[in-house]
């Protein structure tokens, strides 16, 4: 982790910026999983990438969150939100754009011209090492960035939708109670 | 015609400029408070309830669409920071007010616990604060509405403390635990930071200003950003110059007393842009002092995930965000560092789902691991005091103007060798808090970060070291007061709201006084 969000608040500090409305330490970006943009963003945005780079990103997504007994990252409309923070954030964009030449590099050594012509074996035997290369923290390899970067959308994009948040997660907030509970529980 | 001349003009809405304009008008004072953003309506414009998935951004703008304000400094609205704060409301003990006495270094207050104990005890009463009678010497206990029940993940914290020597105790929070003047109790959705639209939550608009209006001598002036105080021979302002923040005409006002509130950093920029042939550095800034000694609190921040709530069923344990609090415990022990800490934690809300990126792996075990975890999330931060230092300072930005072409404030700090020991005796007190309490931890800050603006307007006895007085006047001009935390002469690390307001409340009966002796 700790690199993003640090990396946000040296930012902070740089800048002299103290939140002025909110108390956390906390970026809210990195604390609620969203993406704050500069400027409002168009009621219904053109898609960005185009078709094969769309379905190449959503496949990753599609892997990286599955659908299980629940709902994955392709019903969670995953894709749509990556779409949408790659085409409001320039600097996503280079990283994004080799990484994709990457894969299908990578698919024409195993036999294929695209990654998503792959099996889902071979296209895992591709993305597993860059995540625990992402994990461990100690790589700043192109292609791994480019994994870390959807992975870090994935999960934010998941988790902060409907199907994420309340099917999911259980989130169970943002209703009016009377009373707050003792706690029952033995501790 | 001749312009009105008005009893006193309040410059800010918030916490200080609420309690003190509300209080004098009810006194009977003709009162006219400039406040740069616009009228807010907390039941209607804010997107209280609002879930990310309802935009492609996933961002929650504060305001509803179409309704302006909190979106900049100069800009945030009626009530100030107080419609988005967490609401934490603590005394200051007598160690805070006399640290230099305490620790043998930094300022003391030229005041008492026992001086402000009155006026804690009077806000307490008028805006409805909830808490435990804990009988702590540290953090005094005040007037409380019953405490909130500590929640389930405050136990495992209590317990983790105990271990450690600290305690977990219920927070205090200008919140209502139960209704109180036509102010319903909280019902816990979990989103007081949001714009708290009922207002069990306080906020200066809506308890204090809004009732003081009945007694017709409360005028509220949206969208005036001012931006000069001028003054006469005598040194004493004579008009209080703003433009308005649509249309940018200019315009000017007089009143007999002039206060200062547009919290701290704010503040201390009006007071340096309004330069005059007698104040060529600012206005009442003859001791050369305005802006320093700024002193905001320095945070550290740590997430992490209770053992014994992974893999639990999500609850709703929202409540109205931290139930528990965690006084300062290394006062009174021997240490190689001044000052204290206290720490906040678990004021996250369920919402917050940023920490699922970090989980290692992916596919199904990775899915697997977050919603394991999410039960047993948790935001931790200890605050500290920091103490002053010539490389901490407000100033004008010369360079960087803001939208309206006013300079921008300019914060620079800088922690000294002292602050820092204190700093990663925090941490890893911390850490071992979490640690005897089952936590895994998710991470933690490296560098120190601010919270809670502070300093640069010091109150103090000497003119030649202070801005203003023990009642919040200004050495320099008799008509100036100032009300917010830049005249906190140190920080304590105890959040800095309720102390403003009752210091606001303070000077408004000393302002109240000279205006029926006829002093000003």
């Amino acid at each position: 982790m700790a690199k993003y969000s640090s990396d946000r608040r040296q930012v902070l500090k740089l800048f002299g910026a103290i939140s002025a409305t909110c108390a956390y330490p906390f970026a809210g970006d990195d604390l609620y999983g969203q993406t704050v943009h500069e400027h409002p963003l168009p009621q219904s945005p053109v898609r960005f990438l185009n078709e094969a780079d769309y379905k190449t990103i959503a496949r990753m997504a599609d892997l990286i969150i599955p659908a299980t007994e629940t709902p994955g990252a392709i019903q969670a409309g995953v894709p749509e939100y990556i779409d949408l923070v790659i085409s409001r954030e320039a600097q996503h964009q280079p990283v994004v754009a080799d990484g994709l030449r990457w894969l299908d590099a990578q698919a024409k050594e195993l036999g294929s011209d695209h990654f998503l012509d792959l099996e889902e074996r071979a296209q895992l035997s591709i993305l597993e090492p860059l995540c625990e290369a992402a994990d461990s923290e100690k790589s700043a390899a192109r292609n791994v960035r480019f994994f870390a970067l959807i992975k870090r959308l994935s999960a934010d994009g998941y988790y902060t939708s409907r199907i994420g948040l309340i099917d999911e997660l259980g989130y169970k907030g943002n209703t009016v109670r009377a009373s707050y509970p003792e706690c029952v529980h033995e501790h | 015609m001749q312009q009105k001349l008005y009893d006193v003009v309040v410059i800010g809405s918030g916490a200080g400029g609420g309690t003190l304009s509300s209080r004098l008008a009810n006194s009977g004072a003709d009162v006219l408070v400039l406040e740069g953003g616009p009228h807010v309506n907390t039941r209607s414009d804010f997107n209280t309830h609002a879930l990310p998935f309802e935009f492609p951004s996933r961002h929650i703008p504060t305001m509803r669409p179409g309704k302006p304000g909190f979106d900049g400094e100069r800009s945030r609205g009626l009530g100030g920071k107080t419609m988005l704060w967490n609401a934490v409301a603590l005394r200051f003990s007598q160690r805070d007010f006399k640290g230099r006495q305490h620790d043998g270094t930094g300022e003391d207050w030229p005041l008492d616990y026992a001086d402000m104990a009155p006026y804690y005890d009077r806000v307490e009463r008028e805006v409805g604060v909830c808490g435990n009678l804990d009988h702590l010497e540290d953090l005094p206990d005040g007037i409380f509405l019953p405490p909130v029940p500590l929640k389930c993940t405050d136990i495992a914290i209590q317990k983790g403390a105990a271990e450690l020597g600290a305690k977990v105790i219920h927070v205090r929070k200008a919140t209502l635990s139960r209704a109180q003047s036509n102010r319903p109790a909280c019902h816990f959705c979990g989103n007081c930071m949001s714009g708290c639209d009922v207002v069990a939550k306080y906020n200066s608009y809506d308890v204090q200003m809004v009732p003081a209006l009945k007694s017709g001598k409360l005028t509220l002036r949206g969208n005036s950003i001012v931006y000069d105080l001028a003054v006469n021979d005598e040194a004493r302002i004579t008009e209080v110059r703003y433009f308005d923040r649509e249309t940018r005409a200019e315009n000017a006002v007089r009143g007999r007393v002039v206060v200062v509130a547009c919290a701290c950093a704010q503040s201390v920029a009006l007071l340096l842009m309004s330069k005059s042939s007698q104040f060529p550095s600012g206005l009442a800034n003859s001791s050369g002092q305005l802006g320093r000694n700024f002193i905001p609190h320095i945070t550290a921040g740590f997430e992490l995930f209770l053992e014994d709530f992974i893999g639990k069923p999500s609850e709703n344990d929202e409540g109205f965000l931290d139930h528990g609090y965690i006084p300062s415990f290394m006062h009174n022990e021997k240490r190689d560092y001044a000052r204290s800490f206290g720490v906040q934690y678990g004021y996250h809300n369920r919402r917050a789902t940023g920490w699922a990126r970090n989980i290692k792996g992916m596919g199904k075990s990775y899915k697997e691991a977050v919603k394991a975890r999410y039960p047993a999330y948790m935001t931790f931060s200890p605050y500290q005091e920091m103490l002053p230092n010539d490389d901490s300072y407000i100033d004008l930005d010369p360079e960087h103007l803001d939208e309206y072409g006013l300079p921008r404030a300019r914060r620079h700090w800088k922690l000294s060798e002292m602050d820092m020991k204190l700093h990663n005796d925090m941490k890893r007190r911390c850490q071992e808090i979490l640690e005897a309490s089952h936590a895994q931890i998710l991470s933690i800050s490296e560098e120190p970060a601010t919270n809670h603006e502070i300093g640069g307007c010091r109150m103090g006895s000497d003119p030649r070291s202070s801005i203003v007085d023990a009642t919040c006047r200004a050495h320099d001009v008799p008509n100036l007061y100032v009300v917010d935390a830049s005249v906190f002469p140190s920080s304590s690390e105890k959040n800095p709201t309720l102390t403003i307001m009752a210091l606001a409340s303070r000077t408004a009966d000393f302002i109240a006084d000279r205006l029926q002796k006829r002093e000003v």
